[in-house]
């Protein structure tokens, strides 16, 4: 059986739309505003239509073509005259605007044929049968109606679960933001029915805020300042206090929100006044606000009671009280109504949504009548057809870009504009000769996707195009690129060495700028001889340091320093360059609150011996280590391609020995030069290698993992691991070595945590070590075997974990020899 | 997490109007750090306003017209983004003359 599903909460100030979905209840958000609710209202400017929150920014300016509170009048004959359109608009016709606007909220794929329509207990037949119409006139082809208060006892029944035998009598309190209802509503074996309801349309929370500001800030402000009249210069139209008025009322909104949780609150105004700045705090306690609201609120007391005399009811037959709309969250509402009447008074469920909560309820259990869908489906196919034509940079630096549009058919009349982030509509506007041209506004440094709806003669998108996306940010004019990746040398403590941060990529379009932060990886003291070092490279991003060329350098020393920097303080750098390719880096210590300027351009490169022949001396190591595995692998003619770069780097060593730092001519640039060609021949060389042994690394360590992993003990590291895998072609495919380690590492992490979780884990260590024999101390190391053999025996697994931790402390520290390697001069001091 | 932001924006609105800039580099620093973990904050004062604008709740002073701007910012606008999608996640409230 098909249900409806689908409820609309059709209000006087705003509406919503929810969905019943298999036992769950979805409230619709506005995809434009972050809210459920859609505000009843809607303006006409010509040849566009703004329906909800934008339309009130017209309301001062442009009155005459704002319709608002339309409900009040459905079911009349009064229309509103809209001049900007001369046209008169029905009620019906109004509230069927907002209907269709609801059904933007919905996702497109969703078909919406069938609707509950919520409407106020106090609506005669007339006014249900033109909210009916509405809803025909607004698509939809079955329209069932629901009174308000009968939704909002379903959504409360339906939440708490309660069982009603008995027949009882509950009142459904609602108190809106400019309305007031209160209805008696009959309650037995599961079945509802409103007997009576009274109410005030200009009563609501709204008035609780202009009591604040009107009793509260503006004799506090007038105190302050000796001013007189301020409440009413703040309300007239000729005085130029509009701003103020609206900014206390925010203030007074917040003020009432912090006094419905806590006692007392702490309001600041901080506001021109006059052109004078006005600060001050002012202390409201919860007391004093209820001083001011309690006469509104008995007012509202006086309602139930009169709805409870008038049905010859007394007191004690009340069995309930549910509170709707958002001004009951203030307590002092919930208390008066408690004390008064004496019966249980429940606030459990979402004031706000309530109504359209418990009209969804009543939807997903309302059979739907069957509907030819076919026909639809049909007109679909059709206008998927329609011929269109759309123009637009798909690139740009610019915060507004053009979209031009041209249609070659008939059935589209109007057409609609949203940025899919849900920060620009154009509102619903007129096509003209079958195009339009429209300027919108992009999101900075951002891909912007937009979504154009068009639009049938009565209203209804008739097709959508979801493929526009403006790229903001980039050039679309071919500008300067960087012809190679710029980087920055750091420190990589956990491989001992010093890798490449990617600054700015290669194809990047100058001028480029960008901030850095950084913490010290060593600590530097006044005065010593330790220094930091900050080294801009131009190469590529994946290589070795010393293989790029340094285009920026910066030492600071110990003596340059006002005061110590201090190991893990921030670092700030800032790096720019220009579309001359001038480089600037300004850098900024924290913990000494000192700043560094420099500026480079390629004339004053700086290079240092020192730094070629340390960089040297790295490299030579891990190229003479690499020759003799391959030659002990008969790896001859790779070996002989290392050895050639291992002369050449100690020819360049000992030319570079022979001149001095200061040394004038282009020798040294000549030698960095080289030393980067060598090294760079060694990467190329290694590299690849290098990186398929990560891989391979990387996926030893995930079998064994999972083979641990497939245990059913070992279930709940199930949702880490798919975590730290979750990217892990990503990580792959980079190339980048330091990125697949770090995997590595992780996998490495959650292997242990796993081992370590169970004793009996430590056995296949254990015959692991067994078969160690570099162990620093050997002695020891067998001692500690026989101890396992015996604990084995015994399956004393918990004595054999503990043999297993000696054991790894008698094995040599790999990690720590290499450390030592790593010494701090060789170190940027950049972690 | 909107609030901390709010603070921050005030804070820095309320240093600025006391042409107070000591603060600037930890300002800078934090909407950095914001950016970093998907928040993209907008403050825009002085441009021109527009009624498309749904990201903004305006109040608008005296007649709106194609040169009306935003003069005062209340709260900012922010966006969140999340798997490269972005999503409008607080509506800047903002005074129009």
């Amino acid at each position: 059986m098909k249900t409806i599903n689908f409820a609309i909460d059709l209000g006087t100030t705003n509406s919503l739309i929810a969905k019943y979905d298999d036992g769950t209840i979805k409230i619709y958000n506005n995809p434009l505003g972050l809210k459920q609710t859609l505000p009843s209202c809607i303006a006409f400017r010509g040849k566009r239509t703004v329906i909800g929150d934008k339309a009130l920014d017209y309301l001062e300016k442009d009155a005459e073509n704002i319709c608002m509170l339309f409900k009040r009048k459905m079911g009349t004959q009064d229309t509103y005259f809209v001049p900007s359109i001369d046209k008169e608009m029905s009620p019906i016709e109004l509230s069927s605007l907002i209907l269709k606007e609801l059904k933007n909220f919905v996702n497109d794929e969703e078909v919406l044929n069938s609707v509950v329509i919520t409407i106020p207990a106090s609506f005669d037949t007339i006014q249900s049968n033109a909210t009916k119409k509405a809803g025909y006139l607004a698509g939809f082809k079955e329209v069932v109606l629901l009174q308000e208060p009968i939704a909002a006892c379903l959504a409360f029944a339906n939440t708490s679960n309660i069982e009603v035998t008995d027949k009882q009598n509950w009142i459904v309190y609602d108190f809106g933001g400019g309305t007031f209802d209160v209805a008696l509503v009959e309650v037995n074996d599961r079945e509802l029915k409103v007997k009576d309801n009274l109410g005030d349309n200009y009563l609501g929370g709204a008035d609780f805020d202009n009591l604040i500001v009107e009793h509260l800030i503006v004799p506090f402000i007038e105190e302050k300042l000796t001013l007189t009249n301020l409440w009413k210069d703040l309300k007239s139209k000729t005085t130029n206090f509009k701003g103020l008025y609206f900014e206390l009322l925010k203030i007074s909104e917040e003020a009432k929100k912090e006094l419905s949780i806590y006692e007392e609150t702490e309001i600041e105004i901080d506001v021109d006044i006059n052109g004078e700045n006005f600060y001050e705090q002012l202390i409201i306690k919860r007391e004093q606000f209820e001083d001011l609201i309690s006469s509104r609120v008995e007012q509202t007391i006086t309602f139930i009671q009169d709805v409870i005399k008038n049905n010859q009811l007394l007191n004690s037959q009340i069995d309930r009280v549910i509170l709707i709309g958002g001004t009951t969250y203030v307590p002092l509402i919930k208390r008066r109504i408690a004390e008064a009447i004496g019966v249980e008074v429940n606030s459990s469920i979402d004031p706000t949504s309530a109504v359209v909560h418990g009209a969804a309820y009543f939807a997903g259990s309302k059979p739907a009548t069957e509907i030819e869908i076919e026909e639809s489906e049909a007109e679909n196919t059709a206008l998927e057809t329609i011929d269109f034509k759309l123009f637009y940079e798909q690139n740009t630096r610019d915060l507004e870009e053009l979209i031009t549009f041209k249609i070659n058919s008939g059935d589209a009349k109007s057409y609609r504009i949203m940025r899919k982030d849900g920060g620009y509509d154009s509102g619903v506007k007129t096509l003209e000769d079958d195009t339009f041209s429209e300027f919108v506004p992009l999101l900075e440094g951002r891909l912007n996707p937009f979504k154009i709806q068009l639009l049938s003669d009565a209203l209804d998108v008739i097709k959508v195009i979801d493929s526009v996306a403006i790229n903001q940010g980039s050039y679309n004019v071919q500008g300067q690129p960087l012809p190679n990746d710029i980087c920055m040398e750091v420190d990589d403590l956990d491989a001992s060495t010093t890798r490449l941060d990617l600054v700015f990529a290669k194809g990047s379009i100058l001028p480029l700028k960008k901030k850095i932060y950084k913490t010290a990886s060593k600590t530097i003291l006044r005065q010593s001889k330790s220094n930091l070092i900050i080294n801009i490279i131009e190469g590529k991003s994946k290589g070795l340091p010393s293989s790029g060329l340094s285009i920026g350098y910066i030492e600071i020393f110990g003596k340059d320093l006002e005061e110590d920097l201090i190991k893990g303080t921030d670092i700030e750098i800032e790096i720019e360059v220009t579309e001359s390719r001038d480089l600037k880096i300004n850098v900024f210590l924290q913990s000494c609150d000192q700043e560094f300027k420099n500026a480079f351009s390629e004339s004053e490169r700086a290079i240092s011996i020192n730094k070629i022949n340390m960089e040297i001396n790295t490299v030579l190591g891990d190229v003479e280590e690499l020759i003799k595995t391959n030659n002990s692998e008969e790896n001859f003619e790779y070996s002989q391609q290392l050895e050639n770069i291992r002369v050449g780097l100690i020819e360049t060593q000992i030319a570079t020995s022979l001149i001095n730092d200061d040394d004038i001519s282009d020798a040294k640039f000549q030698l960095d030069d080289r030393k980067r060609k060598l090294i760079q021949s060694f990467d190329d060389l290694t590299r690849n290698k290098l990186i398929a042994q990560e891989i391979e690394e990387y996926n030893e360590s995930k079998s064994g993992l999972e083979y641990h992993l497939n245990k059913e003990e070992n279930e709940r590291f199930q949702d880490k691991y798919s975590r730290i895998i979750k990217n892990e072609r990503e990580v792959i495919n980079s190339g980048n070595k330091y990125l697949i380690r770090s995997k590595i590492k992780e996998l490495d992490e959650l292997y242990d945590s796993i081992i370590q979780s169970s004793d009996e884990n430590f056995i296949t260590y254990f015959l692991h070590m067994k078969f160690v024999t570099d162990f620093s101390n050997k002695r020891k190391a067998e001692k500690l075997i026989k101890q396992g053999d015996e604990a084995l025996d015994k399956k004393d697994y918990k004595s054999l974990r503990h043999i297993v931790y000696g054991l790894s402390g008698l094995l040599p520290d790999y990690e720590k020899e290499k450390q030592k390697k790593f010494k701090d001069d060789s170190r940027t001091g950049l972690g | 997490m909107t609030e901390i932001i709010n603070q921050i924006v005030a804070l820095d609105s309320k240093l600025k109007k006391e042409n107070n800039d000591s603060g600037n580099r930890y300002l800078d620093r934090i909407y950095h750090e914001f950016e970093a973990i998907g928040f993209q904050i907008v403050i825009p004062l002085g441009q021109t306003y527009r009624n498309e604008m749904t990201d903004v709740e305006a109040n608008v002073i005296g007649d709106l017209s194609r040169t009306s701007k935003i003069t005062k910012v209340l709260k900012p606008v922010i966006y969140q983004i999340e798997n490269n999608e972005t999503k409008l996640l607080q509506k800047g409230i903002v005074v129009v003359e």
